[in-house]
């Protein structure tokens, strides 16, 4: 089945005055139609940076080297990175939506929540008075959508922003860090509102530091560690068996596992080692992860923990 | 109640106008344990810990340290009887000052109750080590460091004078699960060796289950 | 594979630094200037050439000369040494006087500070002009007065600005954490909240300084500023507005010139640094 979008070899390095940054390395990923992908990782490991890579939404500082291919619905397949600005205009929030990360920083203050909404709906070419219906959709009071954005709580700003990026229906959807800072049952709700868009056919791409929240929406999961993907698999296995060290441990450093912290601390992206950079902090490393690890089945590991070919 | 160990709160009310955030509440904590506080954001739980850490003056109810009442506003307690309460708070960013290295950061306690330089420089150097920073990190400011680095500089801080009790407002909330794991050993190891009490904001259930050792739901109003 | 810089910024950053580049130089040239002309051209203030009114510009005398024969460019230069001169020390003046009023209504609080701000308000619905006016007739014309009249009309902006921060600061978690670390109410305002204040009291300051420039320009040209044989660059104004009737522009239109140049100059420089100062336009990219 043709993914909805192919990730490949997407590389972004930031200009910084006195350093470069590596924010993300030779990363391949693909995402399909009704599929919810999980990328989970510390902060700082630049999953971020991966959704507005794919969006072109980064700063002038920064150099993106690699493919991500969009297919969407019915017409030819688009590249993405180096996409004029007008073209990625005519993609963004029709074919790929973006839940953003803070929404008090995201949402126009001296709008309404119904004056931003119907705007968008409009726009994408839908009819305006499904407003209340996208509100509710996404566990937003229709009164509330006569306030301003500085009258919301967190919680409610999070689920117009939701909501927002959910109005044109596009065919994939970027979440980045949608439950940051919310309470848990808003959190369940955020997640299983994904979850349905999912199933009725959104390709979903959650970012994610939450490996509780992965858990409990994911179809695949992607582990990133100081701007490479670790492990890519389908979330029961990854969760049940986790192949590489890194999500193994961190698996263990839940609450409700051994609640063990990983020792040591990931490398700066400015300062990467060479080989594995995983490996300075790994019980299975030798010196053969001086050099790079090549992904098999998923994992990027010299030493994976669960034998090739294995669930 | 006189003269029994323990950081308590007494009937506290608190009201912002006409909105009455706090009524009549009423926590206890002992040395030595860790109590898990649960409820919904926005109900008034980080006005509570304000007040438990004499940085707000509640309009009715007071706080006792050791049986002793301690409120008054934020500069009216003595600077002793603050330092035994540390603060730790959810989001590192605006809990630290931007233009102050990790170093300064954590030195900033020490100093501002004169300790000389050279205990100031030893004390930094232990937390350092306790909370995983590097000598590199340390000379950093926050805009160079991941948040999960940021709150550990904070923990450092809050650490800084031994207190006797460690209030955490939603403290982990934003780290991964490493970083958090990182940070409830530290506040662990440090109730060991000092018998803190900790009291501990989250709405995270398994955390709650796993870190403290008893567990009250919101609203409070036992002593 | 394609490699190429993303074309979009997330962040707009400062727009004509080209701009800023220009103005500085300009500024630096006329601050040059005005040092230098004493040290190479003197200028006797009372000297006059009655044999060479009203000249049109030429090779001898670039912008021409007065109706009392001097030179035009030479009285302009000095006359920018003075309303520069004056300009900033009436913007420090101006500063001090709102930086107390801001910091005392913003750290204070509850009554002192509302009383204070009605105080603001009202001084601001002033025609500030007017009052300046107001406060030179007072005293007697001379500099001093001059720059007092600057300073108690320009500090409104200031006390809001430091107010505004201060209140924003004061709730935040770092200044919690400050106190619960057992710092003193004097280390938490001259360690943590001071820091944060002047930058923009500084950049305040600045962006005052074209006010205080026209602010003295206005009240020497109404006669009620500097005596009137000192050049500066308002009382160059009024003179030459007698011999406008005779087609004599380059008495009047040099010195004017000079003001908006250099204010101008002033006011870009500090836009840019207000742009810089913002900190999201400043933040390092959150990753």
């Amino acid at each position: 089945m043709t993914p909805t979008l192919a990730v490949d070899g997407l590389s972004v390095r930031f200009r910084l005055r006195d350093a470069t940054v590596h924010a993300v390395t030779d990363l391949s990923l693909t995402l399909h139609r009704g599929e919810l992908l999980a990328v989970v990782g510390e902060s700082g490991c630049g999953k971020s940076v991966l959704a507005h890579a794919v969006l072109g939404l980064l700063p002038a500082n920064a150099t993106v080297t690699g493919t991500a291919t969009l297919h969407p619905d019915g017409a030819p397949p688009v590249q993405l990175i180096g996409a004029g600005e007008r073209q990625l205009r005519t993609l963004r929030g029709r074919y790929i939506g973006l839940v953003p990360q803070s929404p008090a920083t995201s949402l126009t203050p001296v709008r309404t929540g119904r004056a931003l909404l119907t705007e968008t709906l409009r726009v994408h070419g839908r009819l305006p008075a499904n407003a209340d219906q996208v509100a509710e959709e996404a566990g937003l009071d229709p009164h509330d959508l006569d306030r301003y954005p500085f009258e919301l709580s967190g919680g409610m700003a999070q689920r117009l922003a939701t909501a927002l990026a959910l109005a044109p229906d596009p065919g994939v959807l970027l979440a980045d860090e949608p439950t940051a800072g919310l309470d848990r049952p808003l959190v369940d709700h955020t997640l299983d509102l994904l979850r349905r868009r999912c199933d009725a056919g959104t390709a979903v791409l959650l970012i994610t530091h939450d490996l509780t929240a992965a858990r409990r929406v994911a179809d695949t999961v992607a582990v990133m560690y100081a701007s490479r993907i670790a492990e890519h698999r389908p979330a029961d296995d990854l969760f049940a068996a986790p192949s590489h060290p890194y999500t193994a441990a961190l698996l263990d450093a839940l609450p409700d596992r051994a609640f063990r912290p990983i020792p040591g601390h990931p490398p700066m992206l400015t300062a990467l080692p060479p080989g594995c950079p995983f490996a300075p902090r790994c019980t299975q490393a030798d010196d053969a992860c001086t050099a790079l690890p090549t992904t098999t089945h998923g994992t990027a590991c010299h030493h994976p923990l669960t034998p090739a070919g294995a669930a | 109640m006189t003269d029994r160990p323990g950081l308590a709160a007494h009937d506290i009310t608190v009201s912002y106008g006409r909105h009455t955030v706090l009524d009549r509440v009423s926590l206890r904590v002992e040395p030595g344990e860790t109590v898990g506080l649960r409820g919904p954001s926005g109900c008034g739980k980080s006005t509570l810990l304000r007040v438990l850490a004499l940085l707000h003056r509640p309009d009715h109810g007071h706080v006792t340290l050791d049986g002793v009442a301690v409120t008054g506003a934020r500069h009216t307690v003595p600077a002793t009887t603050r330092i035994r309460i540390g603060v730790l708070f959810q989001n590192p960013r605006s809990a630290a000052d931007p233009r102050l290295s990790l170093t300064d950061l954590i030195a900033e306690p020490l100093r501002a109750m004169h300790r000389p330089p050279d205990a100031v420089a030893t004390r930094v150097a232990e937390l350092a080590e306790a909370t995983g920073l590097t000598t590199d990190l340390l000379r950093r400011q926050p805009h160079a460091v991941s948040d999960g680095q940021l709150q550990r500089a904070c923990l450092a801080r809050a650490l800084a004078h031994h207190p006797d009790y460690l209030l955490c407002d939603e403290a982990t909330t934003m780290l991964d699960a490493s970083t958090q794991a990182h940070v409830a050993a530290v506040i662990t190891d440090h109730q060991h060796r000092h018998n803190t009490g900790v009291i501990l904001v989250t709405h995270d259930p398994a955390l709650i289950h796993r870190w403290a050792h008893r567990i009250i739901d919101w609203p409070p109003t036992g002593t | 594979m394609a490699e190429l810089t993303a074309r979009r910024p997330l962040v707009r950053l400062r727009p004509g630094t080209r701009g800023a580049v220009l103005a500085a130089s300009v500024l630096a040239a006329a601050i040059l200037a005005c040092l230098l002309v004493p040290l190479v051209w003197p200028l006797d203030e009372s000297a006059v050439a009655l044999n060479q009114i009203n000249q049109p510009p030429s090779w001898a005398h670039p912008a021409g000369t007065d109706d009392l024969g001097r030179d035009v460019a030479h009285r302009t230069l000095y006359g920018l040494r003075v309303s520069l001169l004056v300009g900033a020390v009436a913007a420090l003046v101006a500063a001090l006087i709102g930086g107390a009023v801001g910091a005392i209504a913003g750290t204070v609080g509850g009554w002192t500070d509302r009383i204070l701000m009605r105080i603001v308000d009202t001084v601001a619905a002033l025609p500030h002009l007017l009052l300046g006016i107001f406060i030179v007739a007072m005293l007697r014309p001379s500099l001093g007065a001059v720059i007092l009249s600057i300073g108690l009309t320009h500090w409104l902006s200031t006390a809001r600005i430091v107010r505004a921060e201060l209140l924003s600061l004061r709730t935040r978690p770092f200044i919690d954490a400050a106190v619960s670390g057992g710092a003193s109410r004097w280390r938490v305002y001259t360690r943590h909240l001071l820091p944060h204040v002047l930058p923009r009291m500084a950049l305040a300051t600045t962006l005052m300084v074209p006010h205080a420039v026209w602010h003295e320009t206005a009240l020497s040209f109404l006669g009620l500023g500097l005596p009137p044989h000192l050049a500066s660059l308002g009382n160059m104004i009024n003179d030459g507005q007698r011999s406008l009737l005779t087609g004599a522009w380059w008495a009047s239109l040099t010195p004017g010139a000079a003001i908006v140049v250099v204010t101008l100059a002033v006011a870009a420089l500090a836009a840019h640094w207000r742009d810089r100062l913002d900190p999201r336009v400043r933040a390092e990219l959150q990753l």
